[in-house]
């Protein structure tokens, strides 16, 4: 039996009223912060899963490094409210099974608080829907895809995308081929999936209205099979293509390129944003696209005079040590720098839940690098929202002309027109750390 | 899990005799009840007797019987006689059993016993889908047992596979008579397990051998004979396929609506994993885990263009003849064509995240298109299964469909990728639980009323996190029962976790969540209680 003596009890009582007393004026959050998972006092933790390893990998394997660059000058400079923020990253090889499995790791054993900046559209359709992600409100954000189908609320409640989408994509790249090479033969390679779908809708006539000479649709894998990338420059070859769109991965526009060499087709370039890149694949192929085009959301990352890619590229010496500064630098540091900006948006006790509110509430105000706005809303969970064209130079980078001067494009997924941006880009926050 | 090469077990993937392994010959039946009668043993005293339907039974009693009895509901069996090929087993079982085990495991039952609980299970008068017969016989076998050993006080129902569905069906129409209940691997309700089984036969005979029969049997042992001829054929298809994996070949035995996709470049291998998304067969079987890959170049092409088809062929092998056989079965019983199909629209069949996640198996969205064209009820060269009307008024209103509600503490186990009866069934149940599981929450606290207590928990029979093996070749190793993958994989001491699971909720009215209990679940080793997973719905069901 426990034995209370009458002083004691006035004592406890005089102290539970205090307590009321301050409670009652204080906001609840304060008084008892909800425990949320992957939040201490004193960190938060993040998890990505994507290719590190494999033929997938190449570029993207170089993302998490500069995101956890970005995360350690942060977290250098007093982290978010107190928190230092760490990053889990995990291989899933670009295969969908393992990035199921990788996110069911990352939410029950190593307990983060939201996915970001996982990759692909077929990866991040099997994980949202196995591993339950809406239902259970466990935030995967800033998705490297550009696949329409996540802006769909109702079937991804807490998933967001970085990138404009592929529809977006297309209709840009239609009028900007309408614009610089009128009544020259276009020609399309597309991947035949939802990448390429959402490239058809944007180039079908209620959108982009670009006709083609030529289309092939090239299943995925199939790229990589000996003869498969010769049949179809021998079909662009036989349509007289003068202007080649390739909208396809990487390793389909390394295939092709290597191919219209052998068959000295040498068309008008213009290479859909994702699988640009190739020179960093092989950088043998460099030669090969010099005079290329294609197009970015962010800016050239050797451009001398941005203020971004100046902040990015000393953080990346400093804290991403011998790592390279180059485009995936730079996509990964600004996904950071945004992923800080939600966090410090949703509170100084941020939960899953004020986090995805914060993104739908300010999302859109978030400054970075990009020079588009983030489109995040109550309904949208789109990102970025258009492109600037450029050609690769010398040394396999994108740049939009000799003064980086750039003329930026927006759109929507839908059948609004494709407009010059007058978007003007926020100052980079002092220091490059948000307020 | 074994390993066997890949080469010297060429065809064991496929067989003859592993499609009708499944085959016994059941018992004729009786008119009036009798036993139960007793031997008197002890400490274990063994009674034996009839249900009123002639279906045999058996009881274990120990002496130190503390009022609790448990009952058994056996898996399926095919129900079709055919002398000097199958053996016939209709006896009495009474708990799961290993292979070339009858009976019930002599281990799993001795356990039980020693808790001082009781044991009974029938034999079920009919084979083939006995739901009805057998949730009757249980309910008889309950009261025989309850009137010669007054002393019961808690009965737990348990079953596995066709058992399994039956006891959840059992506690569904019975929860009077029960004080939990202890759901294994499941059959749906017969409507959803019947297309299921449908689908998967009727799309490999229309496109990889239209001779197949598969409906519209002969009567008696004539029919038999048909349905034998089936098997072969289906054995025929499957070898074709495996040996047709790498190179695309189509079965020669092709439809020529197949044979014109072959002629497209489509590969078999993507009219198999077509298949396999159209009826909902798990990609991922006992030697393919659709994430390794051979090292080298291949590394992430081989698991998402080759892994999820062979996957779906190694399922499908260990799916089929149990499909055929309840399909023949069910047509018997009902006297007539019960299938029907006519107005099925496969295309619809098709998830959107299926198009995506295996859009590179599937040869890309041209390929889709194309292979689902020609399922289209108008192409003559896929024609479709025209049902008799009384066989499809008998069929659609003689069975009980389980309705998945829970009405006694229940625990279930399931594999992740079983698959005869699919993750998805138990997905179904749970999922129709949580709902009614919240309201019953939201209404108790409205009310002022204490917070119910759960009572469903699902035990998950997981994989490893990555299991297909390669040779040096680069040739995928075969597996044998892999965890979490094949029909009915579970150990011993999953079975005893489920035991003690059910037994405590039994003895407390509900079920245990304590960390004692969480420390045994990860103790049985492979087990997971998650609700956060999520696997698909049978296709019966639109969600």
């Amino acid at each position: 039996m426990i034995r209370t003596t009458r002083r004691k009890f006035l004592v406890a009582s005089a102290v539970m009223a205090a307590t009321a007393l301050s409670l009652s004026v204080m906001p609840a959050q304060a008084i008892s912060p909800r425990s949320e998972v992957g939040v201490t006092s004193t960190a938060i933790k993040l998890g990505i899963t994507l290719p590190m390893k494999g033929s997938a990998s190449f570029g993207y394997n170089q993302l998490p490094g500069a995101m956890k660059a970005y995360f350690d000058y942060v977290n250098a400079n007093g982290g978010v409210n107190g928190r230092k923020i760490s990053l889990v990253v995990k291989d899933d090889g670009y295969l969908p099974k393992q990035a199921i499995q990788n996110t069911q790791d990352l939410i029950a054993k190593d307990k983060v608080m939201a996915v970001i900046g996982a990759l692909g559209t077929a990866n991040n359709k099997a994980v949202a829907s196995a591993v339950n992600l809406g239902r259970r409100g466990i935030p995967s954000l800033f998705i490297n895809t550009g696949f329409s189908g996540f802006n769909d609320r109702k079937a991804f409640p807490t998933s967001s995308t970085i990138l404009p989408s592929y529809i977006m994509e297309a209709k840009m790249i239609g009028k900007y081929v309408k614009d610089t090479f009128p009544g020259k033969k276009v020609c399309l390679l597309y991947q035949d999936d939802d990448f390429g779908d959402d490239a058809l809708v944007g180039f079908d006539k209620a959108h982009g209205n670009l006709d083609f000479a030529v289309k092939v649709a090239y299943p995925s894998l199939s790229q990589g099979v000996a003869g498969v990338p010769d049949s179809w420059i021998t079909k662009f070859k036989a349509g007289g293509c003068e202007v080649q769109i390739v909208f396809g991965v990487a390793s389909a526009t390394l295939y092709t390129i290597l191919a219209a060499v052998k068959a000295q087709y040498a068309p008008k370039w213009i290479l859909g944003s994702v699988g640009a890149d190739i020179g960093s694949i092989n950088p043998a192929t460099v030669p090969y696209i010099i005079g290329a085009t294609s197009m970015s959301f962010l800016p050239s990352v050797v451009d001398p005079k941005d203020e971004y890619v100046t902040q990015f590229k000393e953080i990346n010496t400093k804290y991403n040590v011998g790592a390279k500064f180059n485009s995936w630098a730079l996509i990964g540091m600004n996904t950071a720098f945004i992923a800080v900006q939600a966090l410090k948006a949703a509170g100084k006790n941020p939960t899953r839940k004020s986090l995805l509110a914060a993104i739908d509430a300010s999302g859109s105000k978030f400054p970075n690098a990009a020079l588009v706005p983030l489109n995040y809303s109550q309904t949208s969970n789109v990102g970025l929202n258009g492109y600037w064209f450029g050609t690769f130079n010398k040394t396999g980078d994108l740049v939009p002309n000799d003064t980086f001067s750039y003329t930026v494009y927006t759109t929507d997924s839908g059948t609004g027109p494709v407009d010059k941006s007058s978007y003007s880009r926020p100052a980079m926050p002092a220091k490059g750390l948000p307020n | 899990m074994r390993t066997t090469s890949f080469k010297s077990r060429a065809f064991a993937l496929v067989s003859t005799t592993a499609l009708l392994a499944t085959l016994v010959v059941v018992a004729p039946a009786n008119a009036a009840a009798t036993g139960p009668t007793c031997d008197g043993k002890t400490p274990v005293q063994t009674c034996t007797g009839t249900t009123s339907d002639g279906a045999a039974y058996k009881m274990v009693i120990p002496a130190t019987f503390n009022g609790t009895a448990m009952i058994w509901s056996h898996g399926f069996g095919g129900n079709t006689t055919i002398p000097g090929v199958f053996a016939v087993d209709s006896t009495a079982q009474l708990g799961p059993n290993f292979d070339g085990e009858t009976g019930g495991n002599a281990a799993v039952v001795k356990y039980i016993t020693d808790k001082g609980v009781a044991i009974m299970g029938s034999g079920f008068s009919t084979q083939g889908w006995n739901l009805d017969e057998a949730v009757k016989a249980n309910a008889e076998l309950v009261g025989i047992f309850k009137a010669k050993f007054t002393t019961t006080t808690k009965v737990v129902a348990w079953g596995y596979s066709m058992g399994g569905g039956i006891t959840q069906a059992f506690a569904e129409q019975h929860p009077e008579l029960l004080s939990a209940a202890a759901v294994i691997n499941p059959v749906d309700a017969w409507n959803a397990q019947a297309k299921y089984f449908v689908d998967l036969l009727w799309l490999m005979k229309t496109w990889f051998d239209p001779s197949i029969k598969l409906s519209g049997y002969a009567p008696g042992a004539a029919g038999d004979m048909q349905m034998l001829g089936d098997v072969v054929k289906y054995t025929a298809v499957l070898k074709a396929l495996q040996a047709g994996i790498a190179t695309g070949a189509w079965p020669t035995t092709s439809s020529k609506s197949a044979l014109a996709l072959q002629a497209g470049g489509i590969p078999s291998r993507s009219a198999l994993l077509m298949i396999g998304r159209l009826t909902g067969i798990s990609t991922q079987s006992t030697s393919f885990d659709g994430i390794a890959g051979p090292p080298g170049a291949a590394a992430t092409a081989w698991p998402l263009a080759y892994a999820p088809a062979l996957a779906t062929l190694e399922n499908i092998s260990e799916l089929l003849g149990r499909a055929l056989l309840g399909a023949r079965d069910m047509e018997a019983k009902m006297g007539g064509v019960w299938i029907d199909n006519q107005t099925t629209d496969y295309s619809k069949q098709l998830s959107d995240e299926d198009r995506t996640v295996y859009n590179a198996g599937l040869s890309g969205n041209s390929a889709i298109t194309a292979m689902l064209s020609t399922l289209n009820p108008l192409n003559p060269d896929a024609p479709r299964i025209k049902g008799e009307a009384a066989a499809m008024a008998k069929n659609a209103s003689t069975h009980y469909q389980s309705t998945g509600k829970i009405k006694v503490p229940t625990v279930m186990m399931i594999g992740q990728h079983d698959p005869v009866e699919p993750a998805g069934i138990v997905q179904r149940i749970s999922d129709l639980y949580e709902a009614d599981f919240a309201a019953a929450k939201t209404a108790a606290r409205k009310a002022g009323k204490d917070v119910p207590a759960r009572n469903l928990q699902v035990l998950w029979s997981v994989t490893p996190k990555t299991w297909s093996k390669f040779n040096a070749d680069g040739t995928p190793v075969t597996l044998v029962k892999t965890p979490g993958t094949t029909h009915t994989n579970f150990t011993a001491s999953q079975y005893k976790l489920v035991i003690d699971t059910a037994l405590s909720a039994a003895e407390n009215g509900y079920l245990p969540w304590n960390g004692a209990h969480l420390s045994k679940v990860y103790k049985a080793k492979g087990l997971d209680i998650d609700r956060g997973t999520s696997y698909p719905w049978m296709k019966y069901y639109t969600k």
